[in-house]
């Protein structure tokens, strides 16, 4: 049978009783309590206001727990990244310039977030290298899509891609311009503005090459 | 059927099989690199060693080894058993052989696989067999252990041309001689050895000599690792990026099981594989073969043509019913074409009754080279089938003679492959539909050309010389506006004004079975790799 007015269900075993601020006159009127409010308000700025002017910051990495601005001025301040931060990916170059990748798709491959795009070409007629590697003719990374995980820097095996540049993506005010192709990312520098890498490569051909190839025999 | 028992699991073989061998029938796996199922076993590579337990009367072959003892900080002398190739050794009736179980066996397959990778460049990513190389699994499946070795590995010739098809790779060769015995015991054509010893041994091809013939890539695909790549293939795909699809080739009558690999993102085709059956092709494939997927993009019909104008296929319909309005249905001549599958020509034949012809004849490509090996001199996937499916089917010749003499006016043919490059006398008639996956003759004279699906753009089933029905798998999808042969027929049917009985590939499957093609062939897989 339903009731007009039925009672209220009992309140469950997990409740927690919230206590709450008790009415006295003060609060009732309202205008103290909104004095005190402002005060508050109006210390943070003074105190704020104060540090802006004498250029006073909060240690970075504690401000959360101080008391002073946690607002940074990005771009002109920029949170220091820790030392792990990666940054975009660059491609590494030979001696004489060329890529080091090999289009072997290792990365494109690993890539969780399938953000790389590689068009593997055979080198030219009468090149050294024809014959034994391929070069990638389109190397393309979409950083919108990256997920900066490392795996294609883990996944290469000629140390042809890396992410050591410290840079973290520009920001853009389009799409296309977030699509690196081959040429900005082989423009990009480590950290020291190397744009090769410690590793040694020996091409086919060269004095350092220690074997023999097609022309040099036993 | 004698049994051996191998890790503890009866195993039945054929006297004189080899253990390994007889494994491999019953799905057990002994890692090799050098034995070959349709090659003479060498036991050059040590990496299928197995430990045969003694007879009970019999006392064990011990070999007196050293091994370096922890505790006693020496070396100190144990006895191992003398292992055994299985890849030479014939199974006997009751014998026992170990493998997994045997800790001599793992050690040994360990070394071994260490062994072969002493010198290894390891340049997998410029390597063209990355991924299905078997120096990357065994390392996975019996090693695991990084390189020992920091001094330079010995280096050899690389990228050396061995002809117009294959470039070899020495420092990436195993010795495994698969190569040279493939040249000598199947082609018959020794033209590769090998030279020097040791880490210095390479693969040679005599003096004054190519590697050449029909069936030069086949030692590229024996070759276990990436030391033959064929400049085909060579730096076009990684290989798990691709797709395979179980089809036959189509390129004589001897129908050939292949796998045909392509690329699903770009629907592109990239190469051939044999499939092994022992009772077609055994484990190989020629080389025009092998090229012969190339056949998917060249010369195709990629869209409807009317007089050699590309048009839409509807446009092309409403053409043929126009030119064939004014004809008696039952006077249509229909012409099977050997180059296409059963399904399409059985379309075609079922057609030709419903219009109430009796005017049947037949197409193909022209004969051509022929060897005792492989290679059939009849160029057409299913002239068997034809004339299973109409063996009162009268010759090209007929159909020429008669459209010169005018008993046949209007011609609805299946394939542009004609016997004969002269068929001019086809180009008079009234009317001459082709429905062609590839251009030809018959593609040349006719009035309207529909687009058919390649052998490898849609399942079905040819039937080779020997008169085995199989099964071609469907792979990449259609060039163009291109349908299969069976649904255009249908297309041309409706136009004609006849009711098809037709509309799945499942009904013409259906009527296939009312009809004398035997019945599909289960393959018979040796499974080589």
């Amino acid at each position: 049978m339903a009731q007009a007015f039925p009672k209220k269900p009992a309140s469950p075993p997990n409740a927690v009783t919230v206590a709450y601020t008790e009415k006295t006159p003060t609060v009732q009127s309202y205008l103290p309590e909104i004095f005190k409010g402002l005060g508050v308000s109006m210390s943070h700025f003074f105190r704020n206001t104060r540090d802006m002017l004498t250029g006073e910051r909060p240690d970075p990495v504690t401000e959360r727990l101080d008391d002073g601005i946690t607002t940074i001025q990005y771009p002109e301040q920029k949170r220091p990244y820790p030392q792990r931060f990666r940054g975009v990916h660059r491609l590494t170059t030979r001696d004489d310039g060329s890529p080091r990748c090999v289009a072997c798709l290792c990365c494109s491959t690993a890539c969780p977030a399938q953000c790389i795009f590689i068009e593997a070409g055979e080198y030219p007629e009468g090149d050294k290298r024809r014959g034994y590697e391929r070069f990638p003719v389109r190397f393309v990374i979409d950083e919108l899509r990256c997920i900066f995980c490392g795996y294609c820097v883990e996944a290469c095996p000629c140390d042809a891609i890396r992410m050591d540049t410290g840079i973290h993506p520009v920001p853009y005010d389009s799409r296309d311009q977030f699509i690196y192709a081959k040429s900005d990312l082989m423009g990009l520098a480590a950290r020291d503005g190397s744009h090769e890498t410690a590793n040694p490569r020996h091409e086919p051909g060269d004095p350092t090459h220690p074997g023999i190839d097609r022309e040099h025999g036993h | 059927m004698p049994t051996f028992k191998l890790d503890g699991k009866s195993i039945p073989f054929e006297p004189g099989e080899s253990i390994i061998r007889a494994a491999e029938k019953a799905g057990v796996e002994i890692p090799h690199y050098c034995y070959h199922p349709g090659l003479s076993a060498p036991a050059n590579c040590r990496m299928c060693l197995v430990e045969i337990l003694p007879a009970a009367n019999q006392r064990a072959m011990m070999l007196d080894i050293v091994e370096w003892d922890e505790k006693l900080g020496d070396y100190r002398t144990i006895k191992k058993p003398k292992l055994q190739p299985a890849c030479q050794f014939p199974a006997t009736d009751g014998q026992e052989v170990l493998a997994e179980q045997s800790p001599h066996v793992i050690a040994a397959r360990a070394g071994v696989q260490e062994f072969l990778l002493l010198n290894h460049p390891v340049d997998c990513p410029i390597c063209d067999q990355a991924g299905e190389c078997k120096l990357q699994d065994y390392w996975l499946e019996h090693q695991q252990t990084p390189k020992r070795m920091h001094d330079e590995p010995v280096h050899k010739p690389k990228a050396v041309s061995f002809g117009d098809t294959i470039v070899y790779d020495a420092e990436r060769c195993v010795m495994c001689t698969r190569c040279i015995r493939f040249m000598e015991e199947v082609a018959k054509d020794p033209v590769l050895d090998m030279r020097e010893r040791g880490n210095l041994k390479e693969v040679i091809v005599a003096p004054g000599r190519k590697l050449e013939g029909h069936y030069t890539f086949m030692t590229e695909h024996v070759c276990p690792v990436g030391a033959l790549t064929t400049k085909d293939f060579r730096f076009k795909a990684r290989v798990w990026f691709l797709k395979s699809a179980k089809t036959v080739c189509q390129g004589c009558a001897t129908g050939c099981n292949a796998t045909f690999d392509y690329d699903p993102r770009t629907n592109k085709a990239l190469r051939y594989r044999p499939r092994d059956n022992e009772r077609v092709n055994k484990f190989w494939m020629c080389d025009e073969g092998m090229l012969s997927y190339r056949d998917v993009v060249e010369g195709r019909v990629p869209e409807a043509q009317v007089s050699g104008k590309t048009v839409k296929i509807e446009r092309a319909l409403e053409e043929i019913k126009k030119r064939f309005a004014s004809v008696q249905k039952g006077s249509i001549a229909f012409v099977l074409s050997a180059k296409h599958s059963l399904e399409d020509n059985l379309a075609l034949f079922e057609l030709a009754e419903l219009c109430g012809s009796r005017a049947i004849y037949t197409s193909g490509a022209p004969a051509g080279y022929s060897d005792d090996i492989l290679i059939h001199a009849d160029k057409n996937s299913n002239t068997a089938g034809i004339q299973n499916l109409a063996p009162d089917a009268k010759s090209f010749d007929a159909l020429l003679a008669d459209a010169r003499a005018g008993k046949v006016t209007h011609v609805i043919a299946l394939g542009g492959a004609a016997p004969t490059d002269d068929v001019s006398a086809l180009e008079g008639l009234q009317g001459l539909c082709v429905v062609a996956a590839h251009v030809g003759p018959l593609t040349r004279a006719a009035s309207v050309v529909l687009p058919a699906s390649a052998w490898i753009e849609a399942s079905g089933t040819f039937v080779n010389a020997k008169g085995m029905r199989q099964l071609a798998e469907k792979g990449t999808e259609p060039l163009g506006s291109a349908e299969p042969g069976w649904k255009l027929v249908a297309k041309v049917a409706v136009h004609l004004g006849v009711e098809p009985s037709w509309t799945t590939l499942k009904d013409v499957r259906a009527m296939l079975v009312a009809t004398s093609v035997p019945p599909p062939e289960p393959s018979q897989t040796a499974s080589a790799e």
